[in-house]
């Protein structure tokens, strides 16, 4: 039996098992839970090599799995993410009722997402792409709050876009007669010019809605925030990638050969560089830390869709180097707030202060995350996102590097604002008890830190694979030119040698730390946050001299204007007009028997007036 | 081996001379703003004793980690934002690792401190550094939009990235960018009365109302090192604005000329002017300066 079934069935028999393996015993579901992902992940990277593939028919129609490049590097970051995130979740969801549900469809949405990046078909594709629907909005909704508002909005949402697809997906078979989508690849070319233009924007739309792009978005941060938090860094993660899976594939397969394929490049490029302001601007006001991080993810999805829809050497590379960065540093963040949320049972910026030296291990997970969000040398994030520049200015979009570049500076006070509404600033009594998580839920955010850190002294690591990513969608290798095994041993584009410069980073970092550390450390003390002084006057003990109340007010009031409407707002109009509209049809269909006798009245009139030119 | 030890040897030397001369276009800063207000002031070499008093001081709280390594980050990026910035068009006397400039990567250096900065500030627990700095970041990203399009600019006119190209550039038409791209001066020389916090963008450590913010936590080696670091931040931003718009400098002199001149823009569009509130300052950054970076754009690709 071919591998790939084996790791579907595994996958299958594991989410089964451990749902029934619930009603037995605890353990048992843990244990299944965990051999389920391991084994997947083990298979996966052992047994399946690029290339292989499976057919079959079923119902008359031809499926056929396989893995190629592209699929296996964003595999990389599903199955990379999800065990992490699995480990993470058996301490985090300890204690919470209907577990087998909540395993059950974790383990589903992993498999949809194996899935869609297997399938070579339009139809498994599709079928996929439902199930990863469906598993995550089960998961939206476990908790129960809000499922009116931001579960429905969710589902709406996703329904949106599994139309948009089916669409196109009718359109190809009423036109080509198969539904592979090599095929489908190969003969778009020969497509009238309608039907050229259409598919991509219905496919577009598709995958613009799990990649949470603007003005699809609004399902993003309700649902990011009501899932657990073991879940939401999968789903911000990898989940929101199979949307730029798609995207990749339909820019450099379909759009590329439009004949205006720049109107279209220019305008995602656009919506991804406004979806990034917005994003960002959005984080920034908010309190809760799970909604900060859910419009963060909105704001880092917009860069990538703009390296995407760009799409010279560079800009894809650096599209894919920070898809998969983002599944590092989102996942840890999101585990953060997940260890704070389990900690202290708040998420409010406004409620928790001073976890530094309770909680420090987590903190140091999420410093680094931070940084690497942030784009700060030598961390990941910086390799990131100074390719996305270079490669913006070597396209000449100049104005949308100012974009991005405000966006990501802006960036910086919501990074602040997570890092000091958490950790730093005053030490409450309140949270005087409070202790670091469980080792099974510090580790797995700790791993994925030091990912990004290693990325960002070695991003040869991951740029070999997606250099083979990007060959298989039919660039030429940017091994060599573009990149060498390790940037920062090598030269870059003979402009800066980085290794002297993280040697002098490191160094002087050193010598000042010392200077200011080893004498001062041993003869310092360490006094409590209301030890400090202000003109002479030392607080008292009950006076509250925590800031968190209105953090960014002088930031939000200059950007204020921009953040005036919000795009719900539109769409709930859009709603309340088409309800408007239907209210109007009431007025035909308004109940009342003898309004519907002159109906029928007036219809048999007028077919026998216009008897000779209907029936003759 | 003998290459590092020429770029150690490198380092200290523009370490010291950036750290002098930042020191004292402080004192001078003092002195001429006295003058203007009709007072005596201190002499101009006050702020050498300043800083030495500073830096014998022995400290004997803290607040943890972080509060320690603040400094460090500040101080790191300074020497790295001076590591990367050529100092003299001949690299002879000052053989740093800035023959390898690139633009890009100094806007990210640069940003780098004031975060790392803000960690440490924040968690002293001083209501007064919190507020500071979520002052002080925004005001940053106020005026990092004119300063980034004053380089984008100058990166599109020029097609390079590199700080070393454009000074060679320079040298060899003889004619300093300021003139051939006046668009993107202006618009940097208005971002850098952002970036060096006097008024009236000043709100950020505004004494009489947040007891110098960010910093107010800190004394004895911990202001030394901020202070150190704040000079020699100076001085590299000073031979960054010469080198990218005014042609470099081929000798200390001349370099201390040309950045003194500049640093009187700051310093006296300041003595003059009140303080502004952030919102009002960040709508400053975003009217005319950024206004005139995007002439200096459009320049740049239609010229």
């Amino acid at each position: 039996m071919n591998m790939i079934y084996i790791v579907f069935i595994v996958l299958l028999g594991g989410a089964l098992l451990t749902f029934f393996a619930n009603r037995i015993s605890g353990l048992l579901r843990d244990t299944f839970f965990l051999l389920t992902i391991l084994a997947t992940t083990v298979l996966f990277f052992t047994k399946i090599h690029i290339g292989d593939t499976v057919s079959f028919t079923l119902a008359g129609l031809n499926l056929k799995w396989g893995l190629d490049a592209f699929g296996w590097y964003f595999s990389l970051i599903v199955l990379g993410l999800g065990t992490m995130a699995a480990f993470y979740a058996l301490s985090y969801m300890k204690g919470k009722d209907r577990l087998g549900y909540f395993y059950f469809s974790f383990l589903i949405s992993i498999l949809s997402m194996l899935g869609i990046l297997m399938s070579h078909d339009l139809v498994s594709f599709f079928i996929f792409w439902e199930v990863m629907t469906w598993s995550s909005y089960l998961i939206v909704i476990y908790s129960g709050r809000n499922v009116q508002k931001n579960g429905i909005n969710y589902i709406l949402l996703s329904a949106l876009g599994a139309y948009a697809m089916l669409t196109a997906i009718v359109m190809v078979y009423a036109n080509i007669h198969t539904l592979s989508i090599s095929e489908m690849i190969n003969t778009y070319p020969q497509f009238s010019h309608v039907q050229q233009v259409w598919l991509p924007v219905l496919f577009l739309m598709a995958f613009s809605v799990k990649a949470a792009m603007m003005p699809l978005h609004v399902w993003a941060p309700g649902a990011y925030s009501d899932a657990p938090m073991a879940y939401t860094s999968v789903f911000s993660g990898a989940l929101s990638k199979m949307g730029i899976y798609g995207m990749v594939i339909v820019f450099v397969s379909m759009i590329s050969y439009l004949p205006d394929d720049t109107l279209f490049k220019e305008t995602f490029a656009w919506l991804g560089a406004i979806t990034a302001i917005l994003g960002t601007l959005w984080a920034i006001a908010q309190d809760d830390a799970r909604k900060l991080l859910a419009y963060s993810s909105i704001a880092q999805l917009g860069y990538i869709i703009t390296g995407v829809a760009v799409g010279t050497d560079l800009a894809m590379l650096s599209a894919l180097f920070l898809a998969a960065l983002h599944a590092l540093f989102k996942g840890t963040l999101f585990m953060a707030v997940g260890a704070i949320e389990r900690q202290t049972g708040t998420v409010k910026f406004t409620e928790v202060t001073g976890l530094i030296r309770k909680m420090p291990w987590t903190f140091i997970a999420s410093l680094l995350a931070i940084i690497a969000l942030a784009g700060i040398p030598p961390l990941g994030g910086f390799v990131g996102k100074w390719m996305l520049y270079e490669s913006l200015i070597n396209s000449n979009h100049y104005i949308l590097v100012i974009a991005i570049f405000f966006a990501s500076t802006a960036a910086f006070l919501y990074c602040y604002k997570f890092l000091f509404g958490f950790f730093l600033g005053q030490e409450e009594k309140e949270w005087e008890n409070v202790k670091e998580a469980p080792a099974l839920m510090v580790l797995p955010m700790l791993i994925l830190a030091a990912g990004t850190l290693v990325l960002g002294t070695f991003p040869g690591i991951l740029l070999k694979p997606a250099d083979a990513a990007m060959q298989t969608l039919g660039y030429a290798s940017t091994e060599g030119h573009l990149w060498s095994m390790s940037i920062l041993f090598n030269e870059w584009g003979d402009q800066v040698l980085l290794r002297p410069l993280v040697y002098a980073i490191a160094g002087t970092f050193l010598f000042f730390l010392i200077i200011l550390t080893v004498k001062g450390w041993k003869n310092t003390r360490y006094v409590s946050t209301k030890d400090i002084s202000s003109s002479g006057e030392v607080p008292l003990e009950y006076e509250n001299l925590t800031f968190s109340v209105n953090f960014y007010q002088p930031f939000l009031r200059a950007v204020g204007p921009v953040m005036k409407k919000r795009m719900i707002y539109y769409y709930r109009e859009f709603g309340s007009g088409m309800e408007a509209l239907f209210d109007y049809s009431r007025r035909i269909y308004n109940g009342n028997g003898q309004t519907y006798a002159i109906y029928v009245m007036i219809f048999l009139v007028i077919i026998l007036l216009f008897k000779n030119s209907i029936f003759g | 081996m003998q290459e590092i030890l020429q770029y150690t040897w490198g380092a200290l030397v523009s370490f010291v001379v950036a750290f002098t001369v930042g020191i004292t276009y402080m004192g001078l800063n003092r002195k001429i703003t006295a003058r203007v207000q009709n007072r005596i002031g201190p002499p101009w070499y006050q702020n050498f004793f300043d800083v030495l008093k500073l830096g014998s001081k022995e400290t004997s709280i803290h607040h943890g980690v972080m509060q320690h390594m603040g400094p460090a980050f500040i101080m790191v990026t300074a020497v790295m934002s001076l590591l990367i910035i050529p100092i003299l068009n001949d690299n002879r006397f000052f053989p740093n690792l800035n023959f390898h400039g690139d633009l890009v990567f100094l806007l990210y250096i640069m940003v780098f401190g004031p975060l790392g900065m803000a960690l440490g500030a924040g968690q002293t627990g001083n209501p007064n550094s919190a507020i500071g700095v979520t002052r002080g970041l925004s005001q940053m990203v106020g005026f990092e939009i004119p300063w980034v399009m004053a380089l984008v600019a100058l990166m599109i006119q020029y097609k390079t990235t590199s700080i070393v190209d454009l000074m060679n550039l320079q040298a060899e038409t003889g004619r300093w960018l300021m003139f051939t791209s006046p668009f993107a001066f202006l618009a940097a020389v208005l971002a850098m009365l952002g970036m060096f916090r006097y008024a009236p963008f000043d709100i950020v450590g505004a004494p009489q109302e947040l007891a110098s913010g960010p910093m107010s936590e800190n004394g004895g080696k911990y202001l030394f090192v901020m202070m150190s670091a704040g000079s020699v931040f100076a001085f590299a931003k000073l031979t960054l604005y010469v080198d990218l718009f005014m042609g470099g400098a081929n000798n200390l002199i001349i370099l201390v000329v040309k950045t003194f001149i500049l640093y009187l823009i700051p310093m006296l569009y300041g003595i003059v002017s009140p303080r502004y509130r952030t919102e009002q300052a960040i709508r400053y950054f975003w009217g005319w300066p950024s206004l005139f970076g995007l002439l200096a754009i459009l320049q740049a690709v239609f010229l």
